[in-house]
């Protein structure tokens, strides 16, 4: 298959000393969406920087539609298309404004450029605002206003910086129904960064979990899960000095794949959790280990985030479970219905 | 190129149509000084008797009054004020995202710098006028108020849309150099007023000629100020005898000089910021 992003070496260092992108290596399929998950100050967005040609490396090669982004900024910018975790969007124009401005700025046919704006007005839903000052839309407005301008010129690669920053669930679920509809059209790649694990993981083809500037996992969110080994269930034991004992009676049940502890619980990976509960609390019950609680959880990208970097996911911290499990409902909801 | 100009200009304007308070301020100062100093500064109160009249007209350069020399001179302040907003606009710009998400498009640093010193040049070309047609109006209110004594010929029309053209060229490449080069507006507006003064009252826009010491005026001769409002004054007073050494051409080329240079000036810097960051 043909690689649309093909990326060796890349690296960014600030004042010679502050390493945000370590040499990092990857490369993208033509029409994949291949997400970038890291926490913030990650290094993902000064690799986007890198790639659409608006920052200089350190070191490194980058390949994207088969030119050399370094060699040829101005090329690569007439290919791809740019969206940015912040409005970038003129707030002194009208929507259609800012689109024919983009459209004039990316050489789209004149012919082409009423139709396509219509177009894209209609289908991103702010037709009916179009020749509104942009400074009076919503966030979820002005982030699909973003969107249109960053496809006008049907780029052959969409890089989206943390696009859904700031908006509702309802609008994050929104932008992605968009973008899976423009990629079903269009057949675009899209290089998507994000931390947010559950669009991450309705979204990508692919996903590259980056810290500290390295990249430390690669696959498809599938494959990453099942790095994990299956489920995870989490025991707390009811005196916290009875952990080393409680794993050691855990790792001898059979099916267990391995047992960690971590901030006094104890993580046993295994196939199927669910069989594997009442065997788990029957050795801790043996062996004298009193329990304060068990909970099975299915393999996510929090879990595998949690594998790969030894800690939990920085920016969910403030999230309480309920916002997520609704995140990931509307995010699963869009995904299954653009699938549709 | 000529597409991405044309689009990125058309935007420039469309922003400051939509934004008018900044004509409007723009418009203060010289409208401050002509309505409070040009009224209050009469010189002509001082200068009695024909001799006295006479050496008041040879101190400004065979100008009618004080407020007709001082008019023109404010004509020409008005590029100063007016351009000052384009260079603030690019700060703003790069704060609010939007020369980040220019910089992504296959837009050149020239035209995106060409769009704005072209929006920012009309701006202060009308308010020039405007300045010199409320002059005039002041005049026939029975105020001190401008009195053009020559006969305005095309040529001479020409030349002074030239100054004022020119001059607005220069002051816009100025001020959207410093708008390139300068991140935070606090500190564009800092660098902006130690400017603004200092090239006022280093012209010969408000003072007599006839009353500036000779190493003043060897300074005010190559200020741009002094150089436009001199092809304004050439051509709006005439005398019996020419007060300058130099007709407007030559005035115009020294004009065209501050501005090539500042034009220069300004793509080299407006480049160097829109380049990939290092």
């Amino acid at each position: 298959m043909t690689q649309a992003i093909s990326v060796e070496g890349l690296a960014k260092t600030y004042n010679g000393t502050v390493k945000a992108v370590d040499g990092v290596s990857f490369a993208v399929d033509a029409g994949e969406a291949y997400g970038f998950l890291g926490p913030n100050g990650a290094g993902k967005t000064t690799t986007v920087s890198m790639l659409t040609a608006l920052l200089a490396p350190t070191a490194g090669h980058a390949i994207v539609d088969g030119i050399d982004v370094f060699a040829d900024p101005a090329s690569i910018k007439r290919r791809i298309g740019l969206v940015f975790q912040e409005s970038t969007s003129d707030s002194d124009l009208t929507g259609r404004e800012n689109l024919q401005l983009a459209a004039a700025l990316f050489g789209v046919p004149r012919r082409e450029v009423a139709g396509r704006i219509d177009n894209l007005l209609e289908k991103l839903q702010i037709a009916d605002a179009a020749d509104r000052l942009t400074k009076t839309y919503s966030g979820g407005m002005r982030r699909r206003l973003e969107l249109a301008v960053g496809i006008i010129h049907s780029p052959r690669v969409l890089f989206l910086d943390e696009p859904t920053l700031g908006l509702d669930p309802q609008g994050r679920a929104g932008f992605w129904r968009y973008v899976q509809e423009l990629r079903k059209e269009h057949g675009m790649t899209v290089f998507v960064t994000t931390h947010y694990l559950d669009e991450a993981d309705g979204i990508c083809d692919r996903i590259a979990i980056i810290d500290h500037g390295h990249i430390v996992a690669t696959g498809s969110p599938s494959e990453l899960k099942d790095r994990l080994g299956g489920d995870v269930v989490t025991v707390r034991p009811a005196l916290a000095d009875q952990a080393l004992a409680a794993q050691a009676a855990l790792a001898h049940v059979p099916g267990v794949v391995s047992v960690t502890p971590q901030d006094g619980l104890l993580r046993v990976k295994c196939p199927r959790g669910e069989e594997l509960v009442p065997r788990l609390v029957e050795a801790c019950d043996k062996a004298g280990i009193g329990l304060a609680g068990v909970s099975l959880k299915r393999p996510s990208l929090d879990e595998v985030f949690l594998e790969f970097t030894g800690r939990e996911f920085r920016e969910d911290e403030g999230m309480t479970a309920t916002d997520r499990a609704v995140r990931i409902g509307q995010v699963q909801q869009a995904w299954g219905r653009s699938r549709r | 190129m000529m597409r991405e100009l044309s689009a990125l200009t058309r935007r420039e304007l469309l922003r400051l149509a939509r934004n008018p308070q900044a004509l409007v301020t723009a418009l203060l100062l010289p409208i401050l000084y002509l309505l409070l100093f040009g009224q209050a500064f009469n010189l002509g109160a001082l200068a009695s008797g024909p001799g006295g009249q006479a050496a008041l007209i040879l101190s400004i350069r065979g100008a009618p009054t004080y407020f007709s020399y001082f008019s023109a001179g404010m004509a020409g302040f008005v590029a100063v004020t007016a351009t000052l907003f384009i260079g603030a606009n690019v700060i703003f710009d790069r704060l609010f995202g939007v020369l980040k998400r220019t910089s992504a498009t296959p837009a050149t640093a020239t035209s995106i710098f060409g769009s704005r010193l072209i929006a920012g040049s009309i701006q202060p070309i009308g308010l020039a006028f405007l300045v010199l047609g409320l002059s005039l109006l002041l005049g026939k209110l029975g105020l001190s108020g401008l009195q053009v004594t020559a006969a305005l010929t095309p040529v001479g029309a020409v030349e002074i849309l030239l100054a004022v053209v020119i001059l607005s060229l220069m002051f816009a490449s100025l001020f959207l150099a410093i708008g390139f080069t300068i991140e935070q507006p606090q500190s564009y507006f800092a660098v902006v007023n130690a400017i603004n003064l200092p090239v006022l009252l280093t012209s010969a826009a408000l003072y007599p000629w006839g009353t500036m010491p000779a190493w003043f005026r060897n300074v005010a001769s190559f200020n741009p100020i002094t150089l436009a409002v001199t092809v304004i004054r050439e051509n709006l007073f005439a005398g019996a005898t020419s007060f300058y050494p130099y007709g407007p051409a030559v005035y115009l080329l020294g004009l065209l000089g501050w501005a090539v240079a500042m034009i220069v000036l300004a793509i080299l810097l407006a480049r160097r910021a829109l380049a990939p960051q290092k």
